[in-house]
């Protein structure tokens, strides 16, 4: 007992004197209450650490690490192990950060203590776990990203043309060539470089002890002691004029619209609070109360929502509330149309509409930046400003309702050199007026230069990109059961917004096959 | 052998002492029914300052049993948020928006529900304004005709998945008579034809927005009287209707069908739907073929590590039954990395339900998967919204919370016998549904 005491002791002042050799960064939430813990290590090192020509490198890193064997064990051992634990482990890379999250009862911490450990500290980097992770990687590239979600698929394609040239471009899964070029000693050599003692943070949340965690640092401490050469985050591009990509896709149902442009400021600047109320007015994501949801979808009914962005906003299609987990430094706004329908669908579902060439992706997106020229012209009303802001302060408050979303939140804090984020933009969302909210919109938003990405039907391309190229009327095609109950002001404004001028400069189309490339 | 068989002793011993005696949700749930029926259900969570306010509506693409109308009940929930004689829907959005509330509704099958989470202390005004939509719900014609159009839209954002397509191809051929026949969202004519049904609209809610299809359901940092005095004063009053839904009754399927997507933009992907039983919390039925899924299909069975991790032939396995008002699908799915291993795949999964239906499955093995349930459940409800959503998807099965607790309760009494009993009462060719999706004009299992 009394040697175990002492060793313990030891083990505490190695912990201490690691800690002041590369000051260990740990963010601590006891809940003393909670049936589980918790554990997050982020590293900082996203898909921007990709080198070139091996784009992916880091998913397929942390995917070996998470999903394969450790230590003694196989992948499928751990698993057995873990099995009636319920515990579980995975990882989640973004392009700045790369976060291993573990699981487990609390009843059970000790037993799984050692399978974290391993995993971390000892992947096995097998040959037969990295042909199935790298199989299954290849077909996202070159299958999945295409061909489940063309929402998704928009939002990507935009990423690539914003950033193109820069190592924020590639998707982190990487594209056809360079997974392909991924080798199992890159993967090692990945471990090694980037998954380091020097730039990692360790968060912890729920009933754990102080010998959990103690052990927790000793361990992460042993991780490799290389000091990583983080590249610079790429910045996003700025357009001359609006440029537009419209990647035509066989058997595409309707149009999936994203638009962006470069934004200087994130979570770190105090403005940003500004900006995010005017960008909750103008489309705060999944809200039926934001302007361009009630513009577009409520009032003319052309597709499922239509949503604004100042930050990325992960998997936007599952999720109400943000994720935490994403954290970024080069920024940029976006705007999220959901498809609207084509030209060969409309024509199927109504006589009245059988001689048009266009479906409404033309008008929805005329009427997005409309709406974006007219606030930026207006400005917010002392009224919307203030009932914007009430919400925001409440609703902020929701992002982090479980154990595992607040440590992330924390965690996420870390990354912009803020301490609680959440905690500090309501004090910043307190003080701001509405004279800032404009100035700040004015400052940061302009539609004459922005990337368009619109994933369509082979049949609607060609006609949409003439449409756009030659700033062609596009008046919008509703149905007579529709058309005839809508308000005049509706129909006046349509008129608008069918000739509202867009600085279009260029439109190319390509080949679903040839995105990514 | 002495070891592993002492070990697996404790194990057992160790997992069904770890919740003996305790409810599997370790919060009182506390029911209350007003005079019209309308039953109230508050759960007090230590959530400081928020709570999750929940009304379930057991009504959902089950009752759908007109021709031409399905997808009306999904329908109908966007309906609901186009506001009412007090609150017109420009009004209803800016005092919801008021509230700062996570404020959204989904539907499935066998439910739609509608859901607030926000500040506690507002809780009187999210009650007023369910009330309020929930009782005297007011849209023009040309709202409704509108509002069609959003849901023709959500159509074409999810047909955009190809598993999606097999999924609703896949319904419409393993059942003939039953409403479970079409997805949540309706056949695409029916949504086409929405606009149309106006009327129609009128008489859905005349149907179902009533007290005895509803329940409240409120987590968080609330009590009981608070909860149960604000529905008195808000629902105390809303007249019951008598209307019931004759949902015809799905005969025996007499052979195996098949359905096949030619669509080579994905891997190749299996699906066998086995006709399954209703959930039943008295039976044994439900939680015995749960214990079974997790045994043969997750990740760590045999049939997973053999053809996933050893054989690396699919990318995915996967098995299960989703809990059901009626007799509903036991669907096992399957991603391949080659098209042409689909036959032998097909087999393998015919092979591992044969061997459960005459050796049974490994004891030490059945304990792990009791354990493994309860721990997943005991671990997922970490707050106001997971427990509220928890606590409706069992309302939703028998209109009594108290469920959750009785199924937990049979799981533990799942044996060997009966898990063996249902993979000979389910998994029998005659009420398989094989679907496939692959560049080939057929999709050629057997």
């Amino acid at each position: 007992m009394r040697k175990k005491m002492k060793i313990s002791i030891f083990a505490g002042l190695l912990v201490f004197a690691v800690s002041a050799v590369f000051a260990q960064e740990v963010v601590e939430l006891k809940m003393a209450n909670s049936n589980k813990i918790v554990v997050k290590l982020m590293f900082r090192n996203g898909s921007i650490c990709d080198p070139a020509g091996k784009e992916g490198l880091t998913v397929a890193t942390a995917s070996l690490i998470s999903q394969g064997a450790a230590g003694e064990l196989s992948y499928s051992e751990i698993q057995d192990k873990l099995y009636p634990w319920a515990a579980s482990y995975g990882a989640g890379v973004d392009k700045e950060v790369s976060i291993f999250t573990f699981q487990v009862p609390a009843d059970f911490a000790e037993d799984f203590y050692p399978v974290l450990r391993d995993v971390m500290l000892k992947p096995a980097f097998s040959e037969n776990d990295f042909k199935r992770i790298m199989t299954n990687q290849l077909n996202y590239v070159e299958q999945g990203i295409r061909a489940s979600s063309d929402e998704e698929y928009s939002k990507k394609a935009l990423e690539d043309l914003l950033f193109r040239g820069t190592n924020y471009q590639h998707m982190k899964e990487g594209k056809t060539a360079s997974v392909k070029a991924i080798t199992l000693e890159d993967i090692k050599q990945h471990y090694a470089a980037f998954f380091t003692r020097n730039n990692v943070m360790i968060g912890v949340v729920g009933n754990y002890s102080g010998r959990f965690l103690k052990r927790l640092k000793k361990d992460i401490a042993q991780l490799s002691a290389t000091k990583p050469v983080l590249p610079q985050p790429g910045k996003a591009r700025t357009a001359e004029g609006v440029e537009v990509e419209i990647i035509a896709k066989e058997g595409a149902f309707g149009s999936a619209i994203f638009t962006g442009a470069p934004l200087s400021i994130t979570r770190a600047d105090d403005e940003f609070a500004a900006l995010m109320i005017a960008n909750s007015w103008m489309g705060e994501h999944r809200k039926s109360y934001s302007r361009l949801y009630q513009k577009i979808r409520q009032a003319r009914s052309m597709n499922y929502g239509d949503y604004s962005y100042i930050e990325w906003y992960d998997r936007g299609g599952s999720f109400q509330l943000p994720p935490a987990g994403v954290p970024r430094s080069s920024n940029y706004f976006s705007i999220w149309i959901r498809p609207v329908q084509i030209a060969a669908q409309l024509k199927k579902q109504y006589a009245e509409l059988a001689d048009i060439t266009l479906g409404h992706a033309h008008f929805a997106l005329r009427m997005a930046i409309r709406e974006f020229d007219l606030l930026i012209k207006n400005g917010l009303s002392q009224e919307d400003f203030e009932a914007t802001r009430t919400f925001l302060r409440s609703y902020t408050k929701l992002y982090a309702q479980n154990p595992a979303a607040q440590l992330g939140w924390l965690m996420d804090s870390r990354f912009y050199n803020r301490k609680n984020y959440l905690k500090e933009l309501d004090g910043l969302l307190e003080k701001v007026t509405l004279d800032e909210v404009n100035k700040a919109l004015r400052k940061h938003w302009q539609t004459e230069n922005m990337f368009v990405t619109i994933v369509t039907d082979t049949s609607e391309a060609e006609a949409l990109a003439k449409s756009l190229r030659e700033n062609i009327s596009s008046p919008m095609s509703y149905s007579n059961l529709v058309k005839s109950g809508l308000p005049a002001d509706i129909l006046a404004e349509d008129k608008e917004v069918a000739d509202y001028k867009l600085n279009i400069k260029s439109v190319k189309i390509i080949k679903s096959a040839d995105a990514f490339q | 052998m002495k070891r592993k068989l002492f070990t697996g002793f404790l194990l057992l011993f160790f997992y069904s002492a770890a919740f003996a005696g305790e409810k599997i949700l370790p919060y009182p749930m506390h029911q209350h029914k007003l005079g019209n029926g309308l039953n109230v259900v508050t759960v007090p969570f230590d959530s400081p300052g928020l709570a999750a306010f929940y009304i379930v509506v057991r009504v959902g693409a089950r009752n759908e049993v007109e021709d031409g109308v399905t997808g009306f009940a999904h329908f109908f929930e966007h309906m609901m948020f186009r506001g009412t004689d007090k609150y017109p829907k420009e009004k209803y959005s800016a005092i919801l928006k008021s509230t700062g509330a996570a404020a959204n509704a989904n539907t499935t099958q066998d439910r739609t529900l509608y859901h607030m989470t926000g500040n506690a202390a507002r809780l009187d005004i999210m009650f007023e304004l369910e009330a309020d939509r929930f009782r005297n719900l007011h849209y023009s014609e040309h709202g409704f005709k509108t509002e069609a159009g959003a849901v023709k839209g959500e159509y074409t954002k999810n047909y955009a998945s190809p598993y999606q397509q097999i999924y609703e191809k896949m319904l419409n051929t393993a059942f003939d008579k039953h409403t479970y026949k079409h997805t949540t969202m309706g056949f695409f004519k029916d949504i086409v034809d929405m606009p149309n049904q106006y009327d129609y609209s009128r008489l859905f809610f005349k149907r179902f927005y009533k007290p005895e299809y509803c329940t409240i359901v409120v987590v968080g940092d609330v009590t009981p009287e608070k909860v149960n005095k604000l529905a008195q004063k808000y629902f105390g009053d809303w007249e019951q209707g008598n209307y019931v839904a004759s949902v015809p009754v799905e005969p025996p399927q007499n052979g195996t069908r098949y359905v096949h997507l030619q669509n080579g933009a994905i891997p190749a992907y299996l699906s066998m739907s086995y006709k399954g039983p209703a959930f039943d919390d008295t039976k044994i039925d439900m939680p015995a073929l749960d214990v079974l899924s997790s045994i043969v299909f997750s990740r760590t069975s045999d049939l997973f590590k053999k053809l996933v991790f050893q054989e690396r032939k699919l990318r995915f396995l996967g098995g299960g039954a989703g809990d059901s008002h009626d007799p509903n699908l036991f669907t096992i799915q399957a991603s391949f990395v080659d098209k042409n291993d689909m036959q032998y795949v097909k087999d393998e999964i015919v092979k591992a339900v044969e061997k459960v239906k005459t050796a049974g499955v490994d004891g030490d093995v059945l304990a792990k998967t009791k354990s493994n349930l309860k721990y997943s459940y005991a671990m997922s409800i970490d707050n106001p919204d997971r427990i509220a959503n928890s606590i409706c998807h069992y309302i939703m099965l028998t209109g009594d919370p108290e469920s959750l607790h009785r199924l937990y309760a049979l799981y533990d009494r799942v044996t060997i016998d009966e898990v063996k009993m249902v993979a000979n009462k389910y998994f029998i060719p005659e009420a398989l549904t094989i679907a496939t999706i692959s560049e080939d004009v057929e999709g050629g299992v057997k």
